[in-house]
């Protein structure tokens, strides 16, 4: 099999001892930030790329060390759920349902163990299922037009309105923002310059490293200084994690489900992990029905949404890599970084630079074992930087995000630029808009707009030309049937939580 | 993260006819500016479709859907209490400061100042902010001026110079 020999030749690359290096340091410093309350992927990858450019990074090992960051944020989020309430991050909202009752049961070490091999499962599951299905959805792509490309962007925004958000009007207003956005700076086909107002620095459009780690980190900080931290934090008995590896025996058909439908939710663009979680959680607990006991510390309640959270991390690459359409925040981040190495993900790239493609692939399998040899023997480690005090912590975070974009350009302007992003991404917070669309549209409204207008001169100016093609009226028709899911999706979680 | 939480933001959420509606007409108005300012863009020879069609076709909707949140408020999540916002905005002054001094006292400097400071306002007693400021700021200087080669801005009145 042809994907066999590319993979094989992944592994001749990802197993060079530098990257795998950098695998072990993104796995590790990915486990720290994921575990710390409320710093989750999507900051914590925001917060790594400055770091990647300053390293000065070839494509591949920046890719590498980002992932590897990516793929340890989504097995350290599970540890600050289970042992303080408190999710690290969206994702693994779900494992503190029953995670912590089991943490309070002095069955937390077990709850780790057990969450990081079903993590584990869920990553490698659904890194297989990126070897699999990402050449298939390549040679699908290979045949798409600019008139299909546009259609898959306005797919990508409908979905990650549809689905990820309690409210379409806020999220579709967030995506449009993101598009007006992109569209400052000098017009790449016309020269002119669009909504500049003579600042020169904004001739090369708004820096999407900049507002991404505005939107994400300083808005962040914002929150947190919402109220006092003075309390202390509190002492944590774990226990071993060992047990955790025999349970996970006992859990193996709600851990394949789960990845299952992790997977799934994944590789659809905008679902991304938390549906993941969300879902397996939720039709575990109706597989069960009696048998499982659910909300009260269940293992099986740990292991569904953690086998689910993981492996949709790894389905949202499927997208992301093969069409260049990121299916969840931090796959746009990922996106962003590729953007700015001037490498264009979609089918071309796995034409034309298979090593590093696979390479990549093959790094999610190597960081994957690795995670899991750090997690179960070092959980008790990763777990005493929750003691860290939050005033060490914070403006740790606000530092490292000055330095790593001032050293961007050297740009003092880029600096206020993030603060104003942070503001911007605060208080769409607070109004319930979505940040992650407004990264997205920054993020792609520019390929759009090319694409809409190669599209256009194709056509002569005939606008018909954008939904001429099957492929493009069967992704409209794919983007409104998912529009749909979320509304029902939307409505089932009121009912849920009233 | 929690700003697409559905879940946990049920605790913490309010209606909010006054948050919604005023970001509703700032919105609004942002659409209009842009719709109006797109005219401006000169189309190209040869183009079928011009620098401002874009933004136009973007605004469009963000205008519609600023409208329809005007008339349809939704939720918010809670605003921050004053003592809240005094603290956010101390940080914000902060940082604006230290970008700004950034060059001119050199990285080192404006640093170890701002570090301390920073700390110190994340609710720190001054001995803890002055230690974990100054271990803070050595800490970066020496990861990005040694670990990562990137020549950060001197002290000016040191000479040499980067």
């Amino acid at each position: 099999m042809e994907t066999l020999a590319f993979l094989a030749q992944g592994f001749a690359v990802a197993t060079q001892p530098e990257f795998l290096l950098l695998a072990l340091i993104g796995c590790a410093v990915g486990t720290l930030i994921g575990a710390l309350p409320g710093l989750g992927p999507v900051n914590g990858v925001a917060l790594m790329i400055p770091l990647a450019f300053n390293f000065g990074l070839d494509p591949t090992a920046a890719l590498i060390l980002l992932v590897s960051v990516y793929y340890g944020c989504m097995y350290g989020g599970r540890i600050s759920s289970i042992v303080l309430n408190i999710p690290g991050d969206e994702p693994a909202m779900m494992t503190t349902l029953d995670g912590y009752p089991m943490a309070l049961k002095g069955r937390g070490g077990e709850a780790l163990g057990l969450s990081a091999v079903a993590s584990f499962v869920g990553a490698t599951i659904a890194t297989i299922g990126l070897t699999l299905f990402a050449p298939l959805l390549v040679d699908l792509a290979i045949k798409f037009g600019p008139a299909e490309y546009f259609a898959l962007f306005l797919l990508a925004f409908a979905t990650i309105g549809g689905v990820t958000s309690g409210s379409f009007t806020k999220s579709f207003i967030a995506a449009c923002l993101g598009l007006l956005l992109g569209t400052v700076g000098i017009d790449p086909v016309s020269s002119v310059a669009r909504y500049t107002f003579g600042t020169f620095e904004l001739y090369d459009g708004i820096d999407f490293i900049v507002a991404l780690v505005g939107l994400f980190a300083i808005s962040e900080c914002l929150v947190f200084l919402e109220q006092r931290h003075d309390a202390d934090k509190p002492h944590i008995k774990l226990g071993s994690a060992w047990p955790g590896m025999k349970a996970s025996l006992s859990c193996k058909g709600t851990i394949g489900r789960g990845s299952l439908i992790g997977f799934v939710s994944g590789v659809l663009p905008g679902a991304g992990a938390s549906l993941g979680s969300f879902l397996s959680y939720m039709l575990e607990k109706r597989w069960l029905g009696s048998k499982g006991d659910f909300g009260n510390g269940d293992p099986r309640g740990v292991a569904a949404p953690e086998a689910g959270n993981n492996a949709a991390a790894g389905g949202a690459l499927i997208p992301m890599l093969s069409l260049g359409i990121p299916g969840s925040g931090t796959t746009a981040i990922l996106l962003a970084l590729l953007l700015s190495m001037n490498i264009t993900p979609g089918p071309l790239l796995f034409a034309q630079q298979p090593e590093m493609v696979w390479g990549l692939v093959a790094a999610l399998f190597i960081g994957n074992i690795m995670l899991l040899v750090l997690n179960v023997p070092l959980v008790g480690l990763f777990a005493r930087v929750l003691q860290a005090p939050s005033w060490l912590l914070m403006p740790m975070v606000v530092l490292i995000a000055f330095v790593g974009v001032y050293s961007l350009n050297n740009s003092p302007f880029d600096l206020y630029m993030m603060l104003a992003f942070g503001v911007l991404g605060y208080v769409l917070r607070k109004l319930e808009i979505p940040t992650v669309p407004v990264v997205l549209g920054l993020l792609l409204g520019g390929q759009m707009e090319f694409n809409l207008r190669r599209a256009m001169s194709i056509s002569g100016g005939d606008w018909s030309i954008l939904v001429n093609s099957g492929i493009s009226i069967g992704i409209y028709a794919f983007a409104a049937t998912l529009i749909v899911a979320g509304a029902v999706y939307a409505m089932l979680l009121k009912r849920r939580l009233a | 993260m929690s700003q697409m939480s559905d879940l946990d933001a049920h605790q913490d959420r309010r209606p909010a006819q006054v948050g919604d509606r005023l970001a509703g007409a700032v919105l609004l108005v942002l659409a209009l500016g842009a719709w109006w300012h797109s005219h401006s863009f000169v189309t190209g020879f040869m183009q079928p479709v011009g620098p401002g069609a874009f933004p136009r076709l973007v605004s469009l909707p963000l205008a519609a859907l600023a409208a329809y949140l005007i008339l349809r408020p939704g939720f918010n999540e809670r605003w921050p209490d004053r003592a809240g916002l005094a603290r956010q905005l101390a940080v914000l002054l902060l940082l604006a400061a230290y970008a700004g001094l950034l060059e001119p006292l050199g990285f080192l400097p404006a640093t170890l100042a701002g570090a301390i400071v920073l700390t110190r306002l994340f609710g720190a007693a001054w001995g803890q902010a002055l230690i974990a400021g100054t271990g803070l700021a050595l800490g970066l200087y020496a990861l990005f001026e040694f670990a990562l080669g990137m020549p950060l801005p001197d002290v000016p009145w040191w000479g040499g110079g980067n």
